[in-house]
């Protein structure tokens, strides 16, 4: 994991560098003169992105110590074949949450009053997922 | 039909090579443990570093309409209420420590109080104070609004409006957004007999929002409020 933090702190390295050049190259160009702040936000913000993620990663291998098998010669293929995670099967939630989502987006486009009835709806099916390995059979 | 390799014989027709192993040698014998991070941790993360691409675009947009129109800023900023969503600021950064400690409650897999002191308290109790914290926070920003939009500056009164109210706004949406997460976090502690390191993840995932929610923030408060 190593070779993931030694990458994020480059690309913020080099981001941050890129937004002082933008940035010094806006003003000293006579035909502009004044700060670009949309290149310099996004460049800033870019290696704010970078170092963030070198950060976290940078105290999780610190915190656990191990290597990835993509980092280890030795490794074998399978090796890199994690658990991703738990995924329900059967779930109709993500569909009620979709349907929630496109009715606040439709609300957005052609009459607040659609969007109300959206946001209940998401609302309602983030719960359900969430709690739908909690409740019935589930609950634990 | 008649499928020639499905076999239909009671004991299953596998064989194997005689004296073989069944695989050679390799080098996972000497492999160093593999020890993968949270996958659920780092997507949240991942996650929270497109939400900063995301606020990028509101401070550009912010800063832009600011250098375009200069004279706006130079009326509209002596309208805002410093002292105000000073306190408000501070508010939410409290928010930010009661939700780390109920963290801590998590990590030791505490759910609930064991006694009335802070110090025995779980990551319930915390959680609940959080919710509390971020609410006042969003029922100041509503007020501050509501105080606003009667001196005149709305959403689509000028460029000034806009930017102000689409970066805090959005901001404002977030907080709401993670007040539903604590609530959906407090619920699942509720709901289990015995807290595990699901529920502690939840928590833990929730706080990472809300630290992300709260520096973008005081991004928010020194541009708008500070720097003006």
């Amino acid at each position: 994991m190593k070779a993931n933090v030694v990458l994020f702190w480059i690309i913020a390295v080099f981001c941050f560098l890129l937004a002082g050049v933008y940035t010094f190259w806006s003003l000293v160009d006579p035909f502009h003169g004044y700060v670009e702040w949309v290149g310099t936000v996004a460049l800033t913000l870019s290696g704010a992105l970078g170092a963030f993620l070198a950060f976290y990663l940078g105290r999780v291998h610190k915190q656990q110590g191990a290597e990835l098998p993509e980092d280890t010669l030795t490794a074998n293929i399978d090796d890199g074949d994690p658990e991703i995670g738990f995924f329900s099967p059967w779930s109709w939630w993500p569909i009620i949450l979709a349907g929630g989502g496109a009715l606040v987006m439709l609300g957005l486009a052609v009459g607040i009053w659609i969007a109300f009835g959206g946001v209940a709806l998401t609302v309602i099916a983030i719960t359900g997922w969430t709690y739908e390995y909690y409740r019935g059979y589930h609950a634990r | 039909m008649v499928f020639p390799h499905v076999v239909t014989k009671s004991r299953p027709n596998i064989g194997h090579n005689g004296g073989v192993t069944s695989t050679s040698l390799n080098y996972a014998a000497r492999a160093p443990k593999i020890n993968r991070p949270n996958s659920v941790a780092v997507g949240t993360i991942v996650w929270l570093g497109s939400e900063v691409m995301f606020f990028a675009g509101l401070f550009a947009i912010y800063f832009t309409l600011r250098s375009v129109a200069p004279d706006l800023w130079a009326t509209h900023t002596a309208t805002l209420n410093i002292p105000f969503s000073t306190v408000n600021t501070i508010i939410l950064v409290a928010s930010s420590f009661t939700c780390q400690f109920g963290v801590f409650a998590a990590e030791r897999m505490q759910p609930r109080s064991v006694g009335p002191k802070p110090s025995q308290w779980g990551m319930v109790e915390w959680f609940f104070l959080t919710y509390t914290l971020g609410a006042m926070f969003v029922v100041g920003q509503i007020f501050e609004y509501a105080t606003l939009v009667s001196e005149g500056i709305s959403l689509s009164s000028d460029a000034y409006g806009s930017a102000f109210y689409l970066t805090t706004g959005f901001h404002g949406l977030h907080v709401t957004g993670g007040l539903i997460a604590f609530l959906l976090v407090i619920g699942r502690a509720y709901a289990v007999k015995t807290f595990t390191h699901k529920e502690a993840t939840s928590a833990i995932v929730v706080s990472y929002y809300w630290h992300f929610v709260d520096v973008v923030w005081l991004g928010l408060f020194f541009v708008i409020y500070v720097l003006k």
